[in-house]
């Protein structure tokens, strides 16, 4: 392959023709501390965008772009169980050309780590007490 | 053999003639062509030494070092970009605990206590009893994951794949008690992340 030194800024030039001009690349550099160019595989249903490059090494050529929506308060739990072994090189199969992938009936919505918020778990016992308290008997 | 031989002959005294004839027999090599890769020495002169010494220390050394952090710069970064890139995991990788449902929506679990038995850290609690229509289940299955080592005994134990240890390593709490899980958190573990947990299952089929 011949050396081309101009390849630094061909890549500058797709980097910031795919992110929306100068404008959106700042604005995503500002989010993501990083600009990248590739291709988008797929999206998942809570609106995070899965993008894949093999031009970067193993380990940096997939990668997802989370809503818009949420901002600043990405989450890597945010990925959905569906594109989690895709994004963590598991698998090379999208999810819905995986054939290993089952969905049953009683599969609940994935959410993220929900410590910290209101709707976070909070532990209870799931079975009687063993040792209940003597309630004196009433005098009537 | 001929190691035998210069023993016998070592301890009779003869080491040192035996050593000889044996250089000039040529066992022992002499070697007299030869490169020399190290740095040519120079004269020891003053002038010289002073010469280098500017050289090295005031000038090309420094210059030296910033061309090779200018040039970090523009290399790619050998890092990756957490949320947004993530690390390869394998799908043996032992997570967040999860209890497994079969298709029908039954939970696996039969409360054998196989899991709590072999828990190296006794992380597990099980209580069991009759549910009304006479299986056994568990009324409490608790597991403490600030005492758990991730060891993965307890998946190897389970005879009917109930609890796993799943893909998820991203749970980490802001508090303690959030990491006492109880049945009911792992059953939701589970129906989150089947779609994950079935597919490492596949994955490792050939293996189990």
């Amino acid at each position: 392959m011949a050396l081309d030194l101009f390849r630094p800024l061909k890549n500058l030039y797709k980097i910031v023709k795919q992110n929306g001009g100068v404008t959106g690349s700042l604005y995503k550099l500002f989010r993501q501390d990083e600009l990248k160019w590739g291709e988008l595989v797929g999206e998942d249903k809570f609106g995070n965008k899965y993008y894949k490059n093999d031009y970067y090494f193993y380990g940096r050529n997939r990668w997802v772009e989370y809503n818009d929506k949420v901002w600043l308060d990405y989450d890597g739990s945010q990925v959905c169980p569906e594109w989690y072994g895709w994004l963590h090189y598991k698998t090379d199969y999208l999810p819905h050309e995986d054939p290993g992938r089952p969905v049953y009936p009683w599969m609940q919505a994935h959410t993220q780590n929900l410590s910290g918020t209101r709707q976070q778990y909070i532990p209870y016992t799931t079975t009687k007490p063993k040792i209940e308290a003597w309630v004196p008997p009433s005098k009537k | 053999m001929a190691c035998l031989k210069i023993f016998s002959l070592a301890r009779q005294g003869a080491t040192h003639r035996i050593l000889q004839q044996a250089a000039t027999n040529n066992l022992v090599q002499k070697r007299s062509k030869y490169v020399h890769v190290g740095l040519k020495t120079t004269s020891d002169d003053l002038k010289n030494s002073l010469e280098e010494g500017m050289h090295e220390i005031y000038l090309t050394e420094i210059m030296r070092g910033l061309g090779v952090t200018l040039a970090q710069i523009f290399k790619e970064p050998a890092t990756i970009n957490y949320p947004f890139e993530k690390g390869p995991l394998s799908p043996r990788f032992r997570g967040e605990h999860a209890l497994r449902r079969y298709p029908s929506g039954e939970e696996r679990c039969i409360a054998c206590k196989l899991c709590e038995a072999i828990c190296p850290a006794q992380a597990i609690t099980i209580e069991a009893e009759e549910r009304s229509d006479g299986s056994r289940r568990t009324t409490r299955y608790d597991i403490d994951m600030t005492k758990c080592i991730y060891c993965g005994f307890c998946q190897e134990a389970c005879p009917v794949d109930a609890i796993v240890e799943g893909p998820n390593f991203e749970f980490s709490t802001e508090t303690h008690e959030e990491l006492l899980y109880n049945k009911e958190k792992l059953l939701n573990n589970g129906d989150k992340w089947e779609s994950e947990i079935a597919s490492n299952i596949h994955a490792d089929h050939l293996y189990r």
